[in-house]
């Protein structure tokens, strides 16, 4: 929910809650206030009866008597400290013939030595009567204040936030290797200057952190390599020298290790400097050839394997890509279909203007196979290799803005890289789905 | 026979030394040289075949060196030696006159055979072509001989056979002779069996085309190419 509809609704709450107590304010006010300006007159109406009296006139037929009763009550029933009360309640209204609020107020007065209980009444509009009106006034207010709280909340808080939105834009924006800090814009408001200044500290701080570490990868490749290179020429050299068998297995092991370390130095060199784009395309390259030459090169282990290779390349498809990387795509990707296949297994590669779509037969995989694109995960961990390749190859689609996806299905193995970034590569599976039925030879 | 004079620009003194040590035992004439101006004044005095140069010298960049060999003579062959593996470098290297480029760690029995492919193309002129006994190779053309059957390889084992004749009585390693055969990068090169595979294929073919069956299996390491066989077991 947007920052602007939680206040306003807050507003509206809080607008409610004023609203429905302010109308039973003003209700009961009125209410009162009605009473009491009543009370006054018949008070006054009470006096004037009794002064008649006192004067001793016959007043029969005056208006004042029209709605006026006069009692002679014995003296032990004249109400001590009080001389004049009023109640409330319905009563027969005879002249417009239904029962109407009445409103009586009685005095008690001693003329001459006689008890006066007079009291005179009227009907006044009652609470039922008054309610509508004042509900109707609060609805129309309510309406007015909604809308303007609306309006301005929209306006105002479009104007206020307009600072914090330039922000999270300039955030969303930001990245890492671009290695650019960022420029946040002034803003008079002292919680977003806090903000800006508290993410400008963080984010040159992550740049500071990230060009340190990247240094450090850089530098301990690079200068790992010459040790490397050293340990492994005196393992050649002591090689022939005369070895015992147990000697030779001992340095055999040893020269595995050492294997693993330089494959491991250069393939995190390697991604350290896709990342820093150092590849980029001259020209755009005839893909297809590309695809073809790196199927050529691994003919002999395809082969070897008796694997059963289809291809279906689209004549003629170019892409701005360098001539290493695609090189490096595709021989990790097809080296993977090798590695991974079972005997007598299938790949099916599949190329179109649309993406690249490698399939092989292989044992499922252990981890989930989104999972493969990270480094140094491996699908079987019991495999000789370091788990590298499919970060390289995601990072090589990261740089080209190309998607990649990896599906296991029915025994197949599915990598899909669609060239066109805004189809993502899971619809050139669906596409394949029907060609890919084939049962696994035994 | 000729021997080799290498010149071998180095500033680690460990590494020169390995390069040095196997070198020599093919019998060429190697000289160390860990600055870049021990260098200088080792081109301008002495004419050598090959140069084997460090990008990363302690005094400066080994890529002016090349400009000065470049300059100078244009007889020999420089072969870089790098820790870097930018490939900025390797086309720069390559653009201002270097034979080739090597990325560190490698395998010696590796640089070796760099050093006989720039020489054979520098050097022979014409028909470029490898021979031991009844083995005939011919680089251009990719075609193994035994004698004057033409042997049907396949271009791998082509390459595998070419890699064992430069490096005659040398224990190769399998790893060696798989980033021989499928470059750096593959994450692939751990599965051993193809390597066991191309030279399985490769004996078999020799020996049913009537030739020796020079390569032998060195228990635990790898392979070994002898030159000293004299009859078919």
């Amino acid at each position: 929910m947007k920052l602007t509809n939680k206040f306003t609704l807050w507003y509206f709450a809080i607008m409610l809650l004023v609203l429905l107590i302010g109308g039973a304010i003003v209700y009961h006010e009125i209410q009162w206030k009605i009473d009491r300006v009543e009370v006054v007159r018949h008070q006054r109406l009470n006096d004037l009866i009794a002064q008649q009296i006192r004067s001793g006139g016959d007043y029969s037929g005056h208006p004042t008597r029209k709605r006026a009763s006069i009692l002679l009550i014995p003296a032990d029933s004249v109400p001590k400290g009080i001389s004049s009360y009023y109640t409330r309640g319905s009563g027969w209204n005879p002249e417009f013939q239904a029962n109407e609020y009445r409103l009586v107020v009685t005095s008690f007065y001693t003329i001459a030595g006689q008890h006066y209980r007079i009291s005179t009444y009227s009907f006044i509009p009652s609470f039922y009567q008054l309610l509508p009106g004042v509900v109707d006034s609060f609805k129309w207010i309510l309406l007015l204040l909604l809308v303007l709280v609306g309006i301005s909340g929209r306006l105002i808080s479009k104007y206020i936030l307009a600072p914090f939105k330039r922000t999270l834009r300039v955030i969303q924006f930001f990245d890492l290797k671009r290695k650019e800090p960022i420029r946040l814009p002034d803003t008079q408001t002292s919680e977003f200057k806090e903000l800006n200044e508290f993410l400008i500290k963080m984010t040159d701080k992550a740049l500071e952190d990230y060009q340190s570490l990247k240094e450090f990868t850089e530098n301990a490749s690079h200068e790992l390599q010459t040790p490397t290179a050293i340990i492994r020429g005196k393992l050649e050299l002591l090689m022939e020298s005369d070895i015992r068998d147990d000697q030779a297995i001992l340095i055999a092991e040893m020269q595995n290790a050492l294997e693993r370390l330089s494959r491991i130095h250069s393939s995190l060199t390697l991604l350290t400097k896709l990342e820093n784009q150092e590849y980029e395309a001259a020209a755009p390259i005839c893909f297809s050839d590309f695809t073809r030459e790196a199927l050529d090169a691994f003919d002999e282990l395809i082969e070897m394997k008796s694997i059963d290779l289809q291809i279906n390349i689209e004549e003629n498809i170019y892409l701005p890509l360098h001539i290493a990387l695609a090189d490096l795509l595709l021989t990790n990707l097809v080296s993977n279909a090798i590695r991974h296949n079972i005997p007598q297994g299938r790949i099916r590669v599949n190329l179109s203007k649309a993406g690249l779509v490698i399939s092989n037969t292989g044992k499922a995989p252990e981890v989930p196979t989104g999972e493969l694109f990270e480094r140094f995960k491996k699908g079987n961990s019991g495999s000789d290799s370091i788990g590298i390749g499919l970060a390289i190859v995601r990072q090589i689609c990261d740089l080209m803005n190309f998607n990649v996806v990896y599906e296991y299905a029915s025994g197949y193995h599915h990598l899909a890289i669609s060239f066109l970034s805004p189809v993502p590569a899971s619809k050139l599976l669906q596409n394949l789905e029907v060609p890919l039925q084939y049962t696994l030879q035994p | 026979m000729y021997y080799m004079k290498v010149l071998i620009i180095e500033d680690h003194q460990e590494l020169a030394r390995n390069i040095h040590d196997f070198l020599a035992r093919e019998g060429y004439i190697c000289e160390l040289c860990s600055t870049l101006e021990g260098a200088r004044e080792k081109i301008s005095l002495f004419q050598y075949d090959c140069i084997l140069l460090d990008i990363g010298l302690p005094d400066g960049n080994g890529m002016s060196l090349l400009q000065q060999i470049r300059a100078e003579r244009q007889e020999s062959n420089v072969l870089i030696i790098s820790a870097r593996n930018a490939l900025d470098d390797k086309i720069i290297g390559l653009d201002k006159g270097a034979d080739d480029y090597l990325t560190k760690p490698f395998h010696l029995a590796e640089l070796h055979a760099r050093i006989r492919a720039i020489y054979r193309r520098k050097n022979l002129g014409g028909a470029n072509i490898v021979e031991f006994n009844e083995i005939s190779l011919n680089t251009d053309t990719f075609e193994a001989r035994i004698g004057a059957s033409l042997l049907d390889t396949t271009r791998k084992e082509f390459d595998l056979l070419l890699y064992f004749l430069v490096n005659k009585n040398r224990v190769l390693s399998r790893q060696s002779i798989a980033a021989h055969l499928w470059g750096d990068y593959t994450d692939n090169l751990a599965n051993f069996d193809f390597v066991y595979q191309h030279v399985k294929n490769l004996r078999r073919k020799i020996s049913s085309a009537g030739g020796m069956d020079y390569i032998s299996t060195v228990y635990g390491l790898g392979y070994k190419f002898n030159s000293h066989k004299h009859e078919p077991e």
